[in-house]
């Protein structure tokens, strides 16, 4: 019982890590330019089938790894060029970004087929804790997506440019009154946010196996958190990452993988009803 | 009124289509009516009050297993026999009230919690065939019985399917080009302004998600008893991308423009679209082509093709 425990409260955790980098990117578009990119999800499956292809074709996994971020990075300059004309239409935003989303899917469908495939661990060997066998890559991963987050909100709240994109996120027009390049904002946000949607991506792929699936799953973790976090809080995201970990981790343990989903929509449901703000969200 | 006489012109030309066309394509026809059902459906909620519904298809696959469950009771362990009509209305009233239940929550809230939630649903819905396997027959869906069906003859289920298509029309115009209509719109332009104005903006949003997931649960349910079989594909993604690629390229809020966009965009892809890319020889599927058209579509046209067409037509002429 014990063991089982800290099994939940150790994977729970690692879990949480990878949902929270993808949720934090979907939340800090969101905030800044209201766009909600449905193919967020996209840049995390991207980038861990570009670098699992590369390690196929007899690459260094770091070469691969550096790659397959640098892909991320790439369709996140994708999503805001086609999401530019159209920015102020909110249904064609998301419809484009969903068909986006769909379109890559069926590319890697076809390219890689529905199997699952897992990227070479970047370390290897495992760790005891208190009976329970972790590999040293989930801890590794744990500390890798906490670190990346503190270092986000440091950079969101504490440097010039992270102001200039608090101030382009709270009043964009007043923004570009006191000369902010709000659209060179909007590019550089949605690229950090899909580079750390295609971090996850990296991390997921060592831990666990991807398929052309998982894309749409990333993005309805990513939906539950954000509205757990509050939708456009980044810190709220950050903190219910972990909240959503623990719920699917117990919830894959106790009643198996199929209700993720249903169990997700459940707890979604839940905070809509009793706290339609989330935990840390702020009235529009 | 020119839409009523426009709807009439389409009758008459649709109720003689069976006298020319050969039974082979009146069947692939007959199904392309329902769907364009289903985009007019989708329009009512996205067109006119502006919610965007990315979950249209769970009332299409909840009112498609609800009429095939009443059709074969004795896979939840009944027994009782119900005529395909009664079953259709049921399953409409069915996804209406998870419809109903859906709105209340999440359309008293403003902004971008609709889409989300909705995204998720069709998803969610997919998992119960899975997990419930005795009772909806899993990936492969199941029978129910060609003595169900909604009429024995191709000939038959045509017209069924046509006067589905032509009722849920005159139904959905007669609501848009009412007061109730009006309001919708309302919402739509200016939340806010609605609200100064008196109108209750939750209570038409949620009015015109029921109306939207009735019209979607009677599709699905007419569906099944005009293919004898259900299966999964009804709850799944590529059909809700199938049913905005219609209605975007037809142009939402327009009613007429989404019928049409329904009928070509079905017919394209069970008909010649697969062929011609083989043809072709290029290397990617079906489903690769459309998805690429709708992003085309979206930026290029977001007021559908007919929208665009006659602009730079008015452009043209301006110029010379």
């Amino acid at each position: 019982m014990m063991e089982l425990a800290l099994r939940i409260l150790i994977f729970g955790a690692v879990v949480g890590g990878i949902w929270g980098l993808v949720a934090s990117g979907f939340s800090l578009i969101f905030g800044v330019s209201r766009v909600l990119n449905f193919a967020h999800g996209a840049a995390f499956v991207c980038s861990a089938y570009f670098a699992i292809l590369l390690v196929q074709l007899g690459n260094h996994v770091a070469v691969a790894i550096t790659a397959g971020l640098l892909v991320s990075c790439l369709l996140g300059v994708a999503v805001y060029a086609l999401t530019r004309p159209i920015r102020h239409n909110e249904v064609m935003v998301v419809i484009v970004t969903l068909a986006l989303a769909l379109l890559i899917q069926q590319v890697l469908l076809l390219s890689f087929g529905d199997r699952g495939l897992s990227l070479t661990p970047l370390i290897g060997g495992l760790q005891r804790i208190g009976g329970v066998k972790v590999t040293n890559i989930r801890l590794a991963s744990l500390a890798f997506a906490a670190l990346t987050m503190v270092a986000l909100e440091h950079f969101i709240n504490k440097t010039r440019f992270g102001k200039t994109i608090l101030a382009t996120s709270q009043d964009s027009e007043a923004a570009m009154l006191i000369g902010v390049d709000v659209e060179m904002v909007y590019l550089v946000t949605i690229v950090l946010s899909s580079l750390l949607a295609g971090m996850a991506g990296i991390l997921y792929a060592q831990i666990f196996a991807v398929t052309p699936e998982t894309s749409l799953k990333a993005l309805i973790y990513a939906f539950a958190i954000v509205i757990l976090g509050g939708l456009g809080s980044v810190r709220g995201s950050m903190i219910s990452a972990f909240i959503v970990g623990y719920i699917l981790v117990a919830t894959i343990t106790f009643l198996g993988a199929r209700w993720s989903e249903f169990v997700m929509l459940l707890a979604i449901i839940a905070i809509l009803v009793v706290r339609p703000t989330g935990l840390f969200g702020v009235e529009e | 009124m020119r839409s009523y006489a426009f709807a009439a012109v389409f009758t008459v030309f649709a109720s003689l289509l069976p006298l020319v066309v050969p039974e082979a394509y009146l069947y692939v026809i007959g199904l392309a009516y329902i769907f364009a059902v289903i985009v007019i459906s989708w329009d009512l909620m996205v067109g006119y009050t502006g919610q965007v519904n990315l979950g249209h298809t769970t009332f299409v696959g909840l009112g498609a297993y609800v009429a095939a469950i009443l059709q074969v009771p004795p896979r939840i362990g009944m027994h009782f026999d119900v005529s395909p009509f009664v079953a259709i209305l049921v399953a409409g009233i069915a996804a209406a009230t998870v419809g109903f239940a859906i709105g209340i929550i999440t359309l008293r809230l403003r902004g971008y919690y609709f889409a989300l939630v909705t995204a998720i649903l069709p998803l969610v819905f997919m998992q119960t065939v899975y997990i419930w396997r005795d009772v909806f027959g899993g990936e492969e869906g199941f029978s129910i019985g060609l003595e169900n069906a909604i009429a024995t003859t191709v000939v038959g289920r045509y017209y069924v399917a046509l006067f589905l298509l032509v009722a849920s029309l005159l139904a959905i115009l007669a609501i848009v080009n009412s007061r109730v209509g009006l309001r919708f719109k309302a919402v739509r332009d200016s939340e806010e302004l609605a609200e100064s104005l008196g109108i209750d903006t939750t209570k038409y949003k949620v009015l015109a998600f029921v109306i939207s997931s009735f019209f979607a649960g009677i599709s699905g349910a007419t569906i099944v008893h005009y293919r004898v079989t259900v299966s999964p594909e009804l709850y799944d993604v590529p059909l809700m991308l199938l049913v905005i690629l219609s209605a975007v390229i037809g142009g939402i809020g327009t009613v007429f423009g989404p019928l049409f966009g329904g009928i070509v965009v079905y017919l394209a892809k069970n008909w010649w679209l697969r062929d011609l890319i083989a043809a072709l020889g290029l290397p990617v599927n079906d489903e690769i082509v459309l998805y690429t058209i709708l992003i085309a579509a979206g930026i290029l046209m977001p007021r559908g093709a007919y929208a665009a067409f006659s602009e730079r037509l008015k452009l043209y002429k301006l110029r010379r």
